[in-house]
């Protein structure tokens, strides 16, 4: 099978899933790569998982009584949707229409936001700002419910603007004025929620979105240049239709899947890394009507996706770490005791699921990468990848001896970093490790002793693959 | 509050009263997975809780007695060391009150006395005869007979109370007789034995030896789960009677009447012996006696109670697992994602609504 179309599949996989075994990548490569992508595009509706096998095994995932619950679920998902995209898209819409449960303090109604997230997350982009205007861990945690006729709270309507829609600001202007702000937050007075049965005794009860009329602003109102009685629904229709709105998705998505942005507060002055990319996807944009299965067909479809410069050349977030991980060494694939802790790590190394640091969401790309997370993500990968116990690490060592009675240290090497990738490394790392496997002695796998010193020195190798700074990349 | 009547009318049933709340220790439920009935309305409970908090995963013994429930003691903990378990699941007691748990990770049966001191435990991995794989609904019959469901092994086993192979009934498949991850497991008053046959949306009886008897209910979507979560779980789903949605919990009265846990569609199916609807129920709960307590203790609480128009929510049956009638022919439902029981009295006579 030729390396080349291995390696673009594994990236495709990495970037619109969270990677593949090898054995699902020869497989998908025979599939073909136009119609992986079309399967990627058009997920079933089922929830991709056996749901009610887990729900037999953690009956907690039901009620989520603590944001831990809810975190562990939502690991258990990434690990095994068999509609990886689908399930990506919750992550990429997370990690920017923020609300986090720190704040909003009821693990369920954060919860089903990004249930949402994964079920509208390849739709309309005009759909997805409404759910999100109505959503109740959204107006909890942007304190649209603080929003009254009498007495507005511009939080929601600034961030609807400066963070999920048009942003501050493109090509050196501003996107919108303090009175477009103003404008917005009263078109969406009165959108609250309806008073929650509390926690005591029998646990929580999400939240649940109620419009209240007597507490709307009727008023006319003027909004990014057009005048009218505007409500929220009009606004998110105002929104959807400015160039602002469509290169902000674009940019999105760009750095989510291809390479890595500045935060959006830059965008004002720092131009799109790629513009003609950039356009390509603002193009899918309007010629869709806003759809955002439109505009991910064109960016898997294009050259600037398929380019090895950006093979690799994303930092992992820490889901990329962990769940990648997981699905490489084919753990946790069914329901089983320890998924909670496996499910913390990403907070570990700064990816707090439900919790963004602040709305503006995680600074992604280098700035995951710190002297603790990056001891964290080297751990709990190389700890993985080292337990030769687990399916994945052995279909690994199964092909390693497939390459040969006695490898030499170098066959072996490049036979590991072709399985955990396809990856290279610097040349003074693969010296570097050929020299430490050439010390070890000749690679023999005949004998049941040989077998076992074999499979120790292939986790050992795949370990120490997990701590160099190229498997950051992904 | 009576049930609504949808079938067979000569049975009435009147909700009485809803017992415990969701507690991690002492006087609550945390996912109450199974009960067992004992002398002097003691009660049972197999509390599951989940792994961050371990401390929540238990059995603990309440008396459910005229209208509100007593905490007694709480025993066993999270673990895979003896006297532990991972993935509690069932309960059941053997005629002197021993109490059995099985547990679907580890794959044994751990054995407490009535106050719940432990004694042993048994059961091997495997699919061999007397071999265990996903052990979950447990009964025991007055000759101290065990059956067992052998979840992952789709089939029933029957054990000594000490752990010794007897027999066993059942293979895999959706064929009269057959299992698709079977759950829960009860006795009728003549030895026949129920099962919720939870995979394959159905109940199936049994004689004593293993002979098919009858399916109840269907295959099919019934209720559909998507539906219950979108609505957060708690709302009334209005689906076809006499079809289940992954029944888990299973019963049988003294008059034959087949009482199921119908998870998914959050509620509990009565049948007759002859597999006809008479009724269901979806829940009314209102506040517990531990309920109250809780609330009358934190002022908050009460504000933010008396600005709430509709408790329809915290009402209704979620995920219910387990159903038993006792000796005063109370129907308890163990209302598992609300962490409490609903109490309803089967009437001896009509009871006008």
């Amino acid at each position: 099978m030729p390396d080349q179309e291995i390696a673009l599949m594994a990236h495709l996989l990495r970037r619109a899933g969270y990677g593949a075994s090898r054995d699902e990548i020869e497989i998908r490569v025979t599939q073909g790569y136009d119609s992986v992508i079309e399967e990627l595009l058009n997920p079933g509706n089922d929830p991709g998982i056996d749901e009610d096998l887990m729900y037999r095994a953690y009956p907690s995932y039901f009620d989520k009584a603590a944001i831990e619950t809810g975190q562990t679920e939502w690991v258990y998902r990434m690990i095994n949707n068999r509609y990886q995209l689908k399930e990506k898209m919750s992550l990429f819409w997370h990690t920017i229409l923020c609300a986090g449960d720190n704040k909003v303090d009821n693990a369920r109604t954060t919860a089903i936001q990004i249930d949402k997230f994964r079920d509208m997350g390849m739709g309309n982009f005009k759909e997805m700002l409404m759910m999100l205007s109505t959503d109740p861990a959204m107006l909890y945690y942007l304190d649209n419910i603080e929003s009254h006729k009498m007495a507005v709270n511009e939080n929601y309507g600034r961030e609807l603007l400066e963070l999920f829609s048009v942003g501050v600001g493109m090509d050196g202007e501003s996107n919108y004025s303090e009175d477009d702000v103003k404008a917005c937050a009263r078109a969406f007075t009165g959108w609250n929620l309806a008073p929650t049965i509390p926690v005591f005794p029998y646990g929580r009860t999400p939240f649940e979105f109620r419009f209240d009329p007597a507490d709307h602003d009727y008023g006319e109102k003027t909004f990014l240049g057009e005048t009218g009685n505007w409500d929220g629904g009009d606004i998110v229709d105002i929104i959807c239709k400015q160039p602002a709105t469509a290169r902000f998705v674009s940019r999105k998505l760009y750095d989510f899947f291809v390479a890595d942005e500045p935060p959006v507060p830059s965008w004002t002055l720092s131009p799109p890394r790629d513009m003609d990319a950039i356009k390509a996807l603002e193009q899918a944009y309007f010629d869709s009507g806003y759809e955002i299965t439109a505009m991910l067909k064109v960016l898997f479809n294009s050259d600037f996706f398929k380019d090895e410069a950006v093979h690799f050349a994303k930092v992992k977030s820490p889901a990329d770490v962990v769940i990648g991980t997981m699905r490489m060494v084919g753990d946790h694939l069914e329901p089983k005791p320890g998924l909670f802790f496996v499910a913390m790590e990403p907070k570990y190394m700064g990816l707090d699921l439900m919790n963004p640091p602040t709305v503006e969401g995680w600074h992604m790309g280098r700035e995951w990468i710190n002297s603790g997370s990056l001891i964290d993500r080297i751990n709990f990968a190389s700890s993985m990848l080292g337990n030769t116990e687990l399916p994945g690490v052995r279909s690994i060592i199964n092909r390693l001896m497939a390459i040969g009675d006695v490898p030499s240290s170098e066959q072996f090497l490049d036979g590991c970093l072709d399985l955990v990738g396809p990856m290279d490394l610097a040349q003074e790392t693969k010296s570097q490790l050929t020299e430490h496997l050439d010390a070890g002695g000749a690679l023999k796998h005949s004998t049941e002793a040989e077998q076992s010193e074999f499979t120790k020195r292939a986790g050992e190798t795949l370990q120490m693959i997990a701590t160099t700074s190229e498997f950051q990349f992904g | 509050m009576a049930s609504v009547f949808l079938g067979i009318n000569d049975r009435t049933f009147t909700y009485s009263f809803t017992a415990g709340r969701s507690e991690f220790q002492g006087t609550g439920f945390r996912n109450p997975m199974d009960f067992a009935l004992g002398p002097d309305d003691v009660v049972y409970i197999v509390n599951r809780s989940y792994e961050s908090r371990s401390d929540g995963t238990r059995i603990n013994m309440f008396r459910i007695g005229d209208d509100k429930e007593e905490y007694i003691t709480e025993f066993g903990s999270y673990g895979e060391e003896p006297g532990q378990f991972i993935w509690p699941m069932s309960i059941a007691l053997d005629k002197d009150t021993n109490v059995y748990v099985t547990d679907e990770w580890t794959h044994r049966v751990t054995v407490f006395n009535r106050d719940g001191e432990y004694l042993s435990h048994w059961g091997t991995h495997g699919s061999g005869d007397g071999e265990l794989d996903r052990p979950a609904g447990i009964t025991i019959s007055p000759d101290g007979t065990v059956f067992i469901v052998d979840s992952r092994n789709n089939r029933v086993q029957k054990f000594t109370l000490d752990g010794k192979f007897l027999g066993k009934f059942g293979s895999a498949g959706s064929e009269d007789g057959e299992f698709n991850l079977p759950w829960g497991i009860c006795l009728d008053k003549d030895g026949n034995v129920f099962v919720a046959d939870w995979r394959n949306d159905r109940v199936q009886s049994f004689s004593n030896d293993g002979k098919w008897l009858a399916t109840f209910g269907r295959p099919g979507t019934g209720g559909d789960c998507t539906i219950a979560k979108e609505q957060g779980g708690m709302v009334y789903v209005d689906v076809p009677v006499g079809q289940f949605n992954r029944p888990t919990g299973v019963c049988v009265d003294n008059d034959g009447d087949i009482y199921i846990a119908d998870w998914l569609n959050n509620r509990v199916q009565v049948l007759t012996a002859e597999g006809r609807f008479i009724t269901e129920f979806t829940g009314d709960a209102a506040l517990s006696s531990l309920g109250v307590d809780k609330i009358k203790s934190n002022p908050d609480m009460i504000r933010q109670r008396n600005g709430v128009r509709d408790f329809t929510p915290e009402k209704v049956l979620w995920t219910p697992c387990a159903v038993r009638v006792d000796h005063r022919n109370r129907v308890l439902i163990a209302d598992t994602s609300r962490h409490r029981f609903q109490v309803y009295q089967k009437n001896g006579e009509p009871v006008l609504v």
